[in-house]
């Protein structure tokens, strides 16, 4: 009764799909060793870019730009054809009065549609880690709407049938995580996060958007099971964890100050698109005026499950440095030296 | 609209809820409040029906039985005098307990706990609509002494400037902190089982009150955070108001919580919203006049889209305003514990 983590459900036949993921983990460390750093930095720039877009709009030709970013990043849109996507927007405590806490329907529907281009079977999911109501939680962001409008089934990742999988990365004490059954079936679940400030971590992105397929049902609302696990090190094990990802970051109307849901809005008009999630999370970091090296969550990812360092990061489209306006931050002290020069404070 | 349904109470409203059954035929026409009945009758007979007709309570339709919506269902139809559609449920709910009292979220996961209130109430009511049945008592007994072992964990927080994290209410998991929802079901389960004046109901309602918003409503549990007050929302409002019943509202923030709820509820609200959010105005006496439009809207929204048997229920007991058991703790004069009954 005492236990932090909720209670063991092996279920042998998800387990068998994550252990290929924690394999190649264990093979592409090994290998960094075996090989040293000069072929692990080409093999990181080959496999992890970023694609950045600027002078985005919501009403602009986002499922163009998207398209493009997956082309530029080495997506091969042949191996998703016939597979099922997971798309994962940040829903966590939607209201029309702050458009820029959570993800605009317009890039869910926008990565939608060049999924469904590509022939894959698409569905749109989210557990709300502030909200139990999740009708709500959808109506409030325009998303309901735009679901329909669109055809998008959206799945309810609070309340959905769970599965047991062995947590991979283990920098927290927890055996494993119940993910939700969309989650264990999906060939490839894409990231939609909020560019936006944490008043916690610093910044958050494509990694902690993901906390998100973690079920309320299992661990509350917020998911004060992981909150007491670290927050840094389950977000780390969570990405460990989880089927292949990618994202897309809703860096067109960023939320800087006091977030991840009192922040003030900061029109940037970006949209980030990679391949590996860490590298994505790096440049983001980059941009908005952070060393991501000092983001905890990062320095346990970097590396592992993908690279931060900006000479390892392939850059394509616009370059990080021409887009870069960093962020204010509110003055706490856990926020205090993350920035790669000075620090703005609200 | 008492005063309105008083007026022609001899068409045999002295039940409150036999008014659901009566035909739509014999409301008088002249009566706004009939019309309002038998608008009401014609999507809660909907709603009941599809409740009734559920051999499997979830979150969705087709979803997998889940331990809240079964007990929100089976709440639902011994409310709306639906005694024997109820039975299957309250008896399926004995058979998910553990052996430590606690129900899980479902068959499957015997844990997190937090489910356990809503069996408490479930079998609360089934033990006075069907009889008296010494099976739930014994088993809300048992449910009410694992709650009773479960507090909120605050070991290692340090006191901030948002709430005061040493007062224990109870957590969604065991180990981890107190927040508004599993407390306010908790509490609810110890009022309306007899054990409101238990020094953990007092805490916790001490809990609850300190979790509201300066400006009214409470969210998932946080206030202030680095100098900021969050945003109040709706289901954790209304379900706070609920379990806090007639508490003397010492702070003005009962007041203005319920004020917040007024001020938002409409229509357009999404349904568990809604219903707690009603169901809490009621438990403050301030049900208002619209609620059952509110109500139709909101079940037509849920018929067409999901069907989920945990909404359905939730709409049946709000429907039932001040008159809902959990708002009255009105359930009959039964005993409320097994020793009082010899058991």
């Amino acid at each position: 009764m005492s236990t932090l983590a909720p209670e063991r459900k092996p279920e042998t036949q998800q387990d068998g799909q994550f252990d290929r993921r924690a394999l190649l983990v264990g093979v592409g460390a090994a290998a960094a060793a075996a090989v040293g750093v000069p072929l692990l930095r080409r093999a990181w720039a080959d496999k992890a870019s970023v694609f950045i877009a600027r002078n985005q709009r919501y009403d602009g030709p986002l499922e163009q730009t998207i398209r493009d970013g997956l082309t530029a990043t080495g997506f091969d849109h042949a191996l998703i054809r016939g597979r099922k996507v997971l798309l994962k927007p940040n829903l966590v405590e939607p209201t029309k009065k702050c458009p820029q806490m959570t993800t605009h329907p317009a890039v869910v529907v926008a990565v939608a549609n060049v999924f469904r281009n590509f022939g894959a079977e698409v569905v749109v999911g989210e557990g709300p880690g502030h909200m139990r109501d999740t009708e709500m939680a959808l109506v409030e962001s325009g998303m309901q709407d735009a679901l329909d409008e669109a055809g998008l089934r959206f799945v309810d990742l609070n309340y959905s049938q769970t599965g047991w999988i062995k947590n991979a990365g283990r920098a927290t004490v927890l055996d494993g995580f119940h993910f939700p059954r969309e989650v264990l079936e999906a060939d490839l679940i894409v990231s939609l996060p909020k560019m936006k400030t944490h008043h916690w971590v610093g910044y958050t992105g494509a990694l902690k958007n993901l906390y998100g397929v973690i079920p309320g049902i299992k661990y509350g609302w917020p998911k004060n099971v992981l909150h007491y696990a670290g927050i840094p090190q389950s977000i780390y094990d969570i990405n460990a964890t989880l089927p292949k990802t990618i994202s897309v970051v809703d860096g067109i109307l960023a939320m800087e100050g006091d977030g991840p849901i009192m922040g003030s809005a900061k029109p940037m008009g970006l949209i980030l698109v990679g391949t590996n999630n860490t590298a994505v999370d790096a440049t983001l970091g980059r941009i908005m005026g952070f060393e991501p090296s000092k983001i905890e969550y990062l320095n346990l990812a970097g590396g592992r499950l993908g690279p931060i360092g900006d000479g390892l990061i392939g850059q394509r489209g616009e370059r990080w440095r021409d887009v870069e306006n960093p962020f204010t931050l509110i003055d706490a002290p856990q926020l205090r030296g993350l920035r790669r020069r000075g620090v703005l404070v609200t | 609209m008492r005063g309105q349904w008083a007026a022609c109470r001899w068409y045999l409203f002295d039940d409150p809820h036999e008014r659901l059954l009566v035909p739509a035929r014999l409301a008088s026409p002249a009566c706004t409040a009939c019309d309002d009945r038998t608008d009401r009758m014609s999507y809660l007979e909907v709603v009941l029906d599809r409740l009734a007709a559920s051999d499997v309570c979830g979150y969705q339709a087709g979803a997998p039985a889940a331990t809240e919506p079964t007990a929100v269902a089976a709440l639902a139809l011994l409310a709306h005098g639906r005694i024997e559609r109820a039975r299957r449920l309250t008896e399926r709910l004995l058979e998910m307990q553990r052996k430590d009292g606690s129900l899980g979220i479902d068959r499957v996961h015997a844990l997190p706990g937090w489910p356990t209130a809503w069996a408490i109430l479930a079998w609360r009511a089934a033990q006075s609509s069907q009889g008296f049945d010494p099976a739930y008592v014994l088993a809300y007994e048992r449910g009410r002494d694992w709650l009773l072992g479960v507090a909120g964990d605050s070991g290692d927080i340090v006191q901030w400037e948002g709430h005061d994290v040493h007062l224990r209410g109870w957590p969604w998991v065991v180990g981890t902190h107190s927040w508004v929802e599993p407390t306010s079901l908790a509490l609810l389960a110890l009022r309306l089982t007899g054990r409101g004046d238990s020094p953990r109901a007092r805490e916790a309602t001490a809990m609850l009150e300190n979790r509201l918003l300066p400006d009214g409503g409470c969210n998932y549990g946080n206030t202030i955070v680095f100098g900021q007050a969050l945003r109040p929302h709706l289901q954790p409002t209304g379900l706070a108001l609920l379990a806090l019943g007639n508490q003397a509202d010492t702070t003005d923030r009962i007041g203005r919580s319920a004020e917040y709820l007024q001020r938002e509820l409409n229509d357009r609200t999404t349904t568990a919203s809604l219903s707690y959010g009603l169901l809490g105005l009621a438990a403050r006496g301030a049900y208002p006049d619209k609620a059952n439009a509110w109500l139709r809207a909101a079940a037509d929204r849920t018929l067409a889209r999901d069907a989920s048997s945990y909404k359905l229920g939730l709409i049946a007991l709000a429907a039932l305003g001040p008159d809902c058991p959990l708002v009255s703790g009105n359930w009959d004069a039964a005993p409320t514990s097994a020793v009082e009954v010899g058991v």
